[in-house]
């Protein structure tokens, strides 16, 4: 059976209520999920919140998938809504800087927050990129997903989905270039 | 001339083109071309230098305790009814079914050849004296038989009515004792609660594997040190009471 097979199968699972077969969708995609957060959202804790939510809705909703794209493109796309609805939630209630369960003191916790944070100037560039362009670039160059794929997550066609990566890229170089000339 | 063509120099940067001649051709003949090119190579360089996110042990593990939690708490809104739920409603149902049938049963018996319509005001009559303190007839042998299946049923549906499956968290937290040994409390409490309570219910000298915030807060204790089949215990923290003992 091919991995897409595979997926589809256990996802068939996941409905008729195999725990293990929910448990493996999660382990399968829970890095990236979490990683594709934490970039459009740019804080640990909230990435952490919307990768729970991510899940919980593949959960509660995985009756309703169709099987018109893989279901790795469609756990992202839930990923993004998610990340779109935490921003929207954010801007109404005050931003913590790190997770009650993560103790700072804790080397490993410590290690994994530097190794995950982009550097500092690609950091602010990205930031100043509007959300659409962002998004794309953070999906198709940090995520390394192909350009249908990002289509399928974003809910756009391919030639938007080029034109934003093109135009995010440009965008960013001029932050950067911005940056080295200040 | 060439037209600039923002996809195909983006293309030829991410590497993506089967065939490279236009695009080269492109960026050769037109210098505004060239400077998106470079642009646009020199920023995907630094992206793909960039490490991928991850999750650390902790946060993994507090994430998949989150969401199992979660899914516990509301399993409803998931149009998937658990295993445990299920069997709640079965053992619910045959419960109800029995002591219908044994105060059908019983009243039939007692009443011999009457008709259906006397034997429901028989029922009636009995279920008001019943309920009003008054006297209830002797019981036959069949009313014992049934009684004990009644108190076979009753059992089984006080354990379907605990609160959450305590059997099933108890092997999850046998599986999850190599990630959550020797935490310390991440509930809220004031200072020393947790240890208080743990030397109330007696199981200071365990270590605390796992916490859930259900209905109540209750501490997930397992022996200390040893390996197999463990004995998992779960305190409710409100009032250090010993809910539930699996192994």
């Amino acid at each position: 059976m091919t991995s897409a097979g595979h997926e589809t199968e256990l996802l068939a699972r996941v409905v008729s209520g195999d725990r293990d077969a929910f448990d493996d969708v999660m382990r399968a995609h829970e890095d990236r999920v979490f990683s594709v957060c934490l970039r459009i959202l740019d804080d640990r804790e909230r990435a952490l919140d919307a990768t729970q939510d991510t899940f919980l809705t593949v959960f509660r909703k995985a009756s309703q998938f169709q099987g018109r794209s893989a279901v790795g493109t469609w756990i992202y796309r839930i990923a993004v809504n998610t990340c779109y609805d935490q921003i929207r939630r954010a801007k109404r209630r005050p931003i913590e800087s790190l997770p009650d369960h993560v103790d700072p003191s804790d080397p490993s916790a410590e290690e994994a927050i530097e190794s995950a944070a982009l550097r500092p100037e690609i950091e602010i560039a990205l930031a100043a990129v509007p959300a659409e362009f962002r998004n794309a670039v953070i999906l198709s160059d940090l995520e390394g997903l192909s350009l249908p794929e990002v289509a399928e997550i974003l809910e756009v066609p391919i030639g938007t989905v080029k034109s934003r990566v093109f135009r995010g890229r440009r965008m960013l170089a001029r932050q950067l270039g911005n940056q080295n000339t200040s | 001339m060439h037209e600039h063509d923002p996809d195909l120099i983006a293309a030829l940067a991410d590497g993506s083109l089967d065939d490279e001649t236009e695009a080269r051709a492109l960026i050769e003949s037109c210098d505004r071309c060239l400077s998106e090119y470079q642009d646009q190579v020199e920023v995907l360089a630094l992206l793909v230098a960039t490490p991928t996110a991850r999750m650390n042990d902790l946060e993994r593990a507090a994430l998949h305790r989150d969401i199992w939690t979660e899914l516990r708490r509301s399993p409803s809104r998931t149009g998937i009814t658990p295993w445990w739920v299920r069997w709640s409603y079965v053992a619910a149902g045959l419960f109800v079914t029995v002591g219908l049938v044994s105060v059908l049963n019983g009243q039939f018996l007692s009443i011999g050849g009457d008709s259906a319509g006397e034997a429901f005001s028989e029922i009636g009559s009995g279920l008001d004296d019943t309920g009003a303190g008054g006297e209830q007839a002797p019981l036959t042998a069949a009313d014992a038989d049934e009684g004990a299946e009644s108190a076979t049923t009753t059992a089984a549906a006080e354990e379907a009515a605990l609160p959450y499956p305590f059997a099933d968290l108890a092997d999850e937290a046998r599986a999850n004792r190599d990630l959550a040994e020797d935490r310390s409390s991440q509930f809220s409490t004031e200072a020393g609660e947790v240890e208080e309570c743990l030397e109330l219910s007696g199981l200071a000298d365990q270590v605390l594997v796992e916490e859930l915030d259900l209905d109540r807060r209750y501490l997930v204790m397992m022996p200390e040190g040893e390996t197999g089949d463990l004995t998992v215990t779960f305190v409710a923290l409100d009032d250090c009471e010993i809910v539930y003992v699996d192994g």
